[in-house]
C-alpha cells in the first residue's frame, strides 16, 4: 500500500491531479462540441423531414383545393342543371380518394322552388358514396364558419377544424370557395362550394412520421389548435396559447406568435416538469396551418451520452492501470532511498563500516552512493583523526593544568600573607586569559623590616610567556637574597634575563622595598605601567613614568631607582596593562581613565575590597568577550 | 594588521595598518624576518596607521631594532600615533628606538 507521504504518492497525486484536470477539460469540450454537431445535424434533418411532410401534404392539399374552385367556375357559367348538381358532387367524391366530403350550399331562395336552405352534399361512408340535401332550419349552415367566413371575405378559406354536426359527423376542415351570378345585370353572391378534409386521415400521414423512439410530427391550425396529434386528445382541444397559460410555459406562446407570423424555427422546448424536447416547426405554403417535428433531448443526445461514459469508463480504468504502474515503477526505484536512509542512521550511529544498498542503475541513485561511500570514508578517517587530537590535545591539556598548578603555586596566594607584619596590609590576584600566563607579582621580607614586592608582565601570552615569568620569578628571590636596591635588583635580574636571549622576550617590571619602620619607599620600573599612590588624606595620584626599559633586553642597562617617603595609611595600586587595556567585544579599552575613577571611588577600601571592585568593573565592562591579557592586580597598604 | 613595503631613496619603508595585537603577531614576525633576511641597509616603519600595539608586537619591533643594529644598519620608527606613543614612553622604548614625527623627518635624518 503506498504510504500517504511518500515520494510515489507525491509523484501520483500530482500526476494524477493534472491528468484528470486535462481529461475533464478535453472531455467537456468534446461533449460541447459534439452536442452541437448533433445540434444542428438534428437541424438540418427537423428542416429536411418537415420539407418532406409539408410537401406531402401540399400535394394533397393543393388539387383538393382545385375541386371547390372548378365547382365555383362552373357553378358561374350556369351550364349545368340545377338536379344533375348532386350527381356531380358525388362524381367528385368517388373519384378523389383524398376528399371526404364535397358540398355546394346556396344563398337563401337562391332557386326559389327549393326554398331557404338550400345545400347539397356528398360524402364518403365506407367504400360508398352518400348524397344528401340539407334544406331544414336544423343545420342552419349560413352562421357556420365555413360559410360564412368566406362569404365576408370574398375569397377561398380554409376552415379551423371542426366536428361537423348534422352532414359530416367526423372532424374535418373545410375548404371553401365563394361563387357569384349574374342576376339583373349584376355579379352578386351566390353561394359556396366545398371539399371537405377528414382529420383522422391526415393524422395517419402525419402520424407515420418516426423520429427515434418517441419523437413525433403534429400540425397545428392557425389559431394553434392541434389538427393532427398521435394523443389524438389533443386534437380539437386547447389552443397554444391556452396551453402556455395552463402549463406555464410561456415557450407555447412564442410557437403560436411565431406561427401566426408565419416564422420556422429550430428551438429547445421545455415544459415545466416534462422531458426537455426540441422542436421545428413551419406553415404550410397554401394555408396557415403549420407543421411541427418533435425530437426528445434525451433520446438525441442519447448516443453522445454513451459514448462520453463509455470514455470515461476506459479513462478511468486507464488511469487506475496508470496509477499502479507509475508506483510500481516509482517505489522500485525509490526503493534505495529508503535503504540510504537507514544507512545515514546506522552511519549516524558511529559504524561507519555499515554495508551500503547496491545500486545497480548508472543514475542520481548511484551518484547518492557514491557520495555516500565517500562520506563513509571521510567520516571514518575524520573520526580518526578527531580521535587522535583530541587525544593529543587532552594530553597538552592535562600538561598545562599542571603547569597552571605550578605557575600558580609559585607566586603567594595566602592573604592576609603577613599576620605577624601589623604594618602592611596586602591583596593581590592574578587571572590568566589562557593556562597559563606570563604575568607575576611577589612580595616577600628581606631582613626582618624591608618588604620587597614586585609586579611584572612578559612579552606574549601562554607557555613561552608563563617560562619567561617563571625564570623572572625564580632568579628574583635568589637576587634578592644578595642585593637590597631596588636599581641593583633590577640590573642583575636584567642581565640574568638579557643572556642569550635570543627569543628578545622581556618584561615590565616595578619593584618595590619598602622600609617598614620608616616608610621610605626605594622603587624601580623597568618599563612597567606606574603604580597609583592612594594617600591618606585622600589624594589619588600615579607614580611618573619609568624612563627605564623593559627587562631582558640589553644586559649593560643601567636601571635608576627612586625615592617616596609613604605615610600611614597610604596605599599602592599595582597593576599590568591586562586592566587598563581589558577590552569588549566592540574592542573598546577599560581604560587607565576608568581604572583611576574605581581607584578613586575605592580608595577608602582596604585593598582585598579595592581589588573586588576593580575585578567586578573590568567584568562589567568585558562581559562575556573572551579575556584578552593577563589580569594582575596588588593592593598594598601602608600602616 | 596589513604591512606594506616600498623603496624610497635608500630607504625600505614599511607601512603598518591596523592592530598588532598576540593573535597578529605571529604573522607580523614571519614577514619581518623575511624582510630582515634581505639585508637592507635602512629601514623606515611608517606606524601612522597602526592603531593598538600589544607586548608581543613590540617584541617584534624590539628585534628588528636588535637585528639592524647588529648589522650596522639604521632602523628609524615614524608616525606614532599618541596612545602608541604612551606605550612607548611608558615601556621605555622611546629610549631604545629612534622615533621621528613623519616620514620626511626620518628621510632626512
Amino acid at each position: 500500500m503506498i504510504k500517504k507521504n511518500s515520494l510515489s504518492f507525491r509523484i501520483i497525486t500530482r500526476v494524477l491531479l493534472i491528468t484528470i484536470t486535462l481529461f475533464v477539460l478535453i472531455m467537456a469540450g468534446y461533449y460541447y462540441y459534439a452536442r452541437n454537431i448533433i445540434r444542428e445535424y438534428t437541424r438540418q434533418n427537423a428542416i429536411e423531414l418537415a420539407g418532406n411532410l409539408t410537401g406531402k401534404i401540399e400535394q394533397i392539399l393543393q388539387p383538393m383545393e382545385k375541386v371547390p374552385q372548378m365547382l365555383a367556375s362552373t357553378m358561374e357559367m350556369g351550364l349545368i342543371h340545377p338536379d344533375s348538381l348532386m350527381s356531380i358532387l358525388e362524381t367528385v367524391v368517388r373519384k378523389n380518394p383524398t376528399i371526404y366530403g364535397s358540398a355546394l350550399a346556396f344563398e337563401p331562395d337562391f332557386f326559389p322552388d327549393k326554398g331557404t336552405y338550400h345545400m347539397l352534399y356528398a360524402h364518403r361512408e365506407g367504400d360508398r358514396v352518400h348524397s344528401m340535401t340539407l334544406d331544414t332550419e336544423e343545420y342552419d349552415y349560413f352562421y357556420m364558419d365555413w360559410y360564412q367566413i368566406p362569404a365576408i371575405l370574398k375569397e377561398p378559406y380554409w376552415s379551423e377544424p371542426y366536428y361537423d354536426e348534422g352532414a359530416g359527423n367526423i372532424l374535418m376542415a373545410t375548404y371553401s370557395v365563394p361563387f357569384y351570378c349574374l342576376r339583373d345585370g349584376e355579379r352578386r353572391f351566390a353561394g359556396i362550394a366545398t371539399v371537405d378534409l377528414e382529420l383522422e386521415w391526415l393524422t395517419d400521414i402525419v402520424s407515420q412520421v418516426q423520429i427515434f423512439e418517441t419523437g413525433y410530427a403534429f400540425m397545428l391550425s392557425r389559431n394553434g389548435v392541434a389538427v393532427t396529434h398521435p394523443d389524438r386528445t389533443m386534437i380539437m382541444n386547447k389552443s397554444a396559447f391556452s396551453n402556455a397559460e395552463e402549463w406555464n410555459a410561456p415557450i407555447l406562446r412564442e410557437v403560436g406568435r411565431d406561427l401566426l407570423q408565419g416564422i420556422s424555427r429550430f428551438r429547445e422546448y421545455h415544459i415545466p416538469g416534462r422531458d426537455k424536447l426540441w422542436i421545428y416547426y413551419r406553415n404550410l405554403e397554401s394555408n396557415l396551418w403549420s407543421v411541427s417535428v418533435v425530437y426528445p433531448d434525451r433520446e438525441m443526445f442519447a448516443s453522445l451520452r454513451q459514448m462520453t461514459t463509455m470514455g470515461v469508463v476506459f479513462i478511468l480504468g486507464g488511469l487506475l492501470l496508470l496509477t499502479l504502474i507509475t508506483s510500481g515503477v516509482i517505489e522500485r526505484l525509490a526503493k534505495p532511498l529508503t535503504l540510504f536512509a537507514g544507512s545515514a542512521r546506522t552511519i549516524a550511529e558511529g559504524n561507519f563500516d555499515v554495508k551500503l544498498p547496491t545500486v545497480s542503475t548508472n543514475d542520481e541513485m548511484k551518484e547518492l552512493h557514491d557520495a555516500f561511500s565517500h562520506m563513509q570514508e571521510e567520516l571514518a578517517e575524520y573520526v580518526v583523526n578527531l580521535k587522535e587530537t583530541t587525544a593529543a590535545k587532552e594530553k597538552i591539556e592535562s600538561e598545562l593544568r599542571i603547569a597552571r598548578e605550578i605557575q600558580l603555586s609559585m607566586i603567594p596566594h595566602t592573604f592576609p600573607p603577613f599576620p605577624d607584619l601589623p604594618q602592611v596590609c596586602l591583596y593581590a590576584m592574578l587571572k590568566s586569559a589562557r593556562e597559563v600566563g606570563g604575568d607575576l607579582y611577589d612580595f616577600f621580607v628581606i631582613d626582618k623590616d624591608k618588604f620587597c614586592f614586585a609586579i611584572g608582565d612578559v612579552s606574549g601570552k601562554g607557555v613561552p610567556a608563563s617560562l619567561f615569568m617563571a625564570v623572572t620569578r625564580t632568579l628574583l628571590r635568589t637576587i634578592a637574597d644578595k642585593e637590597q636596591s631596588p636599581a641593583s635588583i633590577m640590573e642583575t635580574l636584567n642581565k640574568s634575563l638579557a643572556f642569550n636571549n635570543e627569543s628578545n622576550m622581556f618584561v615590565t617590571f616595578f619593584l618595590g622595598v619598602l622600609d617598614l619602620r620608616t616608610g621610605k619607599l626605594m622603587y624601580s620600573n623597568a618599563g612597567h605601567n606606574p603604580p597609583v599612590v592612594i594617600g591618606s588624606n585622600g589624594n589619588v595620584s600615579m607614580f611618573e613614568a619609568a624612563k627605564s626599559i623593559p627587562l631582558g633586553l640589553f644586559e649593560d642597562f643601567i636601571y635608576t631607582e627612586h625615592a617616596v617617603q609613604l605615610n600611614s595609611g597610604d596605599k599602592l595600586f599595582a597593576y599590568t596593562d591586562g586592566v587598563s587595556e581589558a577590552e569588549n567585544k566592540r574592542e573598546v579599552l577599560f581604560g587607565e581613565e576608568r581604572m583611576l575613577e574605581i581607584v578613586d571611588a575605592g580608595k577608602h577600601l582596604d585593598p582585598k575590597d579595592l581589588i573586588k571592585s576593580m575585578e567586578e568593573a573590568i567584568d562589567n565592562h568585558v562581559v562575556d568577550y573572551p579575556q584578552s591579557d593577563d589580569i594582575t592586580m596588588m593592593a598594598i597598604r601602608y600602616t | 594588521m596589513n604591512l606594506t613595503q616600498e623603496k624610497l631613496n635608500d630607504h625600505l619603508l614599511l607601512q603598518v595598518v591596523g592592530r598588532l595585537d598576540t593573535t597578529q603577531s605571529d604573522s607580523f614576525e614571519k614577514q619581518i624576518m623575511e624582510i630582515l633576511d634581505q639585508g637592507h641597509e635602512k629601514i623606515i616603519l611608517d606606524c601612522k596607521g597602526l592603531n593598538y600595539i600589544s607586548s608581543s608586537g613590540l617584541r617584534i619591533f624590539l628585534i628588528m631594532q636588535k637585528k639592524m643594529m647588529g648589522a650596522g644598519g639604521q632602523f628609524k620608527i615614524c608616525g606614532l600615533q599618541p596612545s602608541i606613543k604612551e606605550i612607548f614612553d611608558m615601556s621605555g622604548f622611546t629610549m631604545i628606538f629612534s622615533i621621528y614625527q613623519d616620514v620626511d623627518e626620518a628621510l632626512k635624518a
